[in-house]
């Protein structure tokens, strides 16, 4: 598959420095505690809109989940692709990535039906 | 594509008493109660880690269970393809200890005979709360042939390497039935903790 090909794939031009290839040119890590998640061309760069609830939300009041929009994701066929991850409870069909060493997260998300796994590009580190 | 980027896959189970600390040891303790993380809110279901043992690359795959199950609820649904079970009992309460010998049966009964176990004597930094002697422990895990480490997820103390341990037993039992020759020992090469240095209750 050449890089072109993947390119207009989703019809998107793909202008990322850490995408070689459709995949992820770069180690995947924990942006706090610098855990190893992903290996080097493990994901394939997805470029999508989706609602990711913040890392950190806001205490009291009545518990409605905060999110943002997230257009830019590594998509993991097989969960077990993942070097260390961690997977939340169910909440409506999806599961929720985190940190398996520090627990920081979302990440991304895990799809019950597809069982794909996504992580968001602004929520990690390359390195 | 789709190559295999793993030599093994190990199913792990964390068993034990309600309030034992099983959460907890999946889940780093956060004694943080100003800050709530969406993740802390919804509880980690599983985890996948990658560890390195005599040049294999094994993924664990690390499962939380159930707070209000009780071992005369688990059946043999709960322990389906688990090959190594961490049983957890806390060394401030006699209850959680004495039901270590029940929950061995129930494995017994319901798992696969061959799952690897491993006890685990968890909150092992309450010193000054102690019930449980770690000779008990150990007495306990010696007498059903298994191993045992005392544990505080509060210190991320032993963590890392109960689950390293559990993995290794699991590994030389599979080695051993592939009557693999190869009698060198290779070190096993740990992750690097992010504990402090044990403390004397559990090392
Ligand atoms: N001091 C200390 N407290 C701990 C430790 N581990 C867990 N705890 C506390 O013990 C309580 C119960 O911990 P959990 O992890 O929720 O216990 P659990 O085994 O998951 O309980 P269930 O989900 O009900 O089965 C919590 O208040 C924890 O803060 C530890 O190592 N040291
Ligand atoms: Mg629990
Ligand atoms: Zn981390």
């Amino acid at each position: 598959m050449s890089d072109s090909e993947s390119v207009e794939k989703n019809g998107i031009e793909v202008s990322n420095e850490y995408v070689e290839n459709g995949t992820n040119k770069l180690i995947v890590k924990c942006k706090f505690c610098g855990s190893k998640m992903l290996d080097k061309k493990s994901g394939t760069f997805v470029k999508q809109e989706k609602d990711l609830p913040l890392m950190q939300q806001e205490t009291g009041k009545d518990a409605e989940v905060q999110n943002e929009k997230v257009n830019e994701f590594y998509h993991v066929e097989n969960m077990y692709t993942f070097e260390n991850i961690g997977f939340t409870h169910t909440v409506d069909n999806y599961k929720y990535l985190s940190c398996a060493d520090c627990d920081a997260g979302p990440v991304g998300y895990y799809d019950m039906n597809t069982k794909h796994s996504f992580v968001a590009l602004s929520r990690i580190n390359h390195a | 594509m789709a190559k295999k980027t793993y030599d093994l896959l190990f199913k792990l189970l964390l068993i034990g008493d309600s309030g034992v600390g099983k959460t907890c040891i999946l889940f780093r303790f956060s004694d943080n109660h100003f800050t709530t993380t969406f993740i802390s809110t919804i509880g980690i279901d599983f985890k996948i880690k990658t560890v390195e043992l005599r040049g294999k690359k094994i993924k664990l795959q690390i499962w939380d269970t159930a707070g209000q199950e009780r071992f005369h609820t688990i059946t043999t649904s709960y322990y389906r393809g688990a090959m190594g079970i961490m049983l957890v009992y806390d060394i401030t309460n006699e209850k959680t200890f004495d039901d270590i010998v029940k929950w061995l049966r129930n494995i017994d009964e319901h798992a696969n005979e061959d799952v690897e176990k491993m006890i685990l004597g968890n909150k092992c930094d309450m010193e000054e709360k102690r019930v449980i002697s770690k000779e008990r422990g150990e007495a306990i895990a010696h007498e059903h042939g298994i191993r045992f480490m005392e544990t505080s997820a509060k210190l991320n103390i032993n963590i890392d390497r109960a689950f390293s341990e559990l993995a290794e037993a699991i590994l030389d039992k599979s080695a051993g039935r592939e009557a693999d020759a190869d009698h060198a020992r290779i070190a096993v090469e740990r992750r690097p903790s992010r504990a402090p240095p044990a403390r004397a209750c559990c090392s």
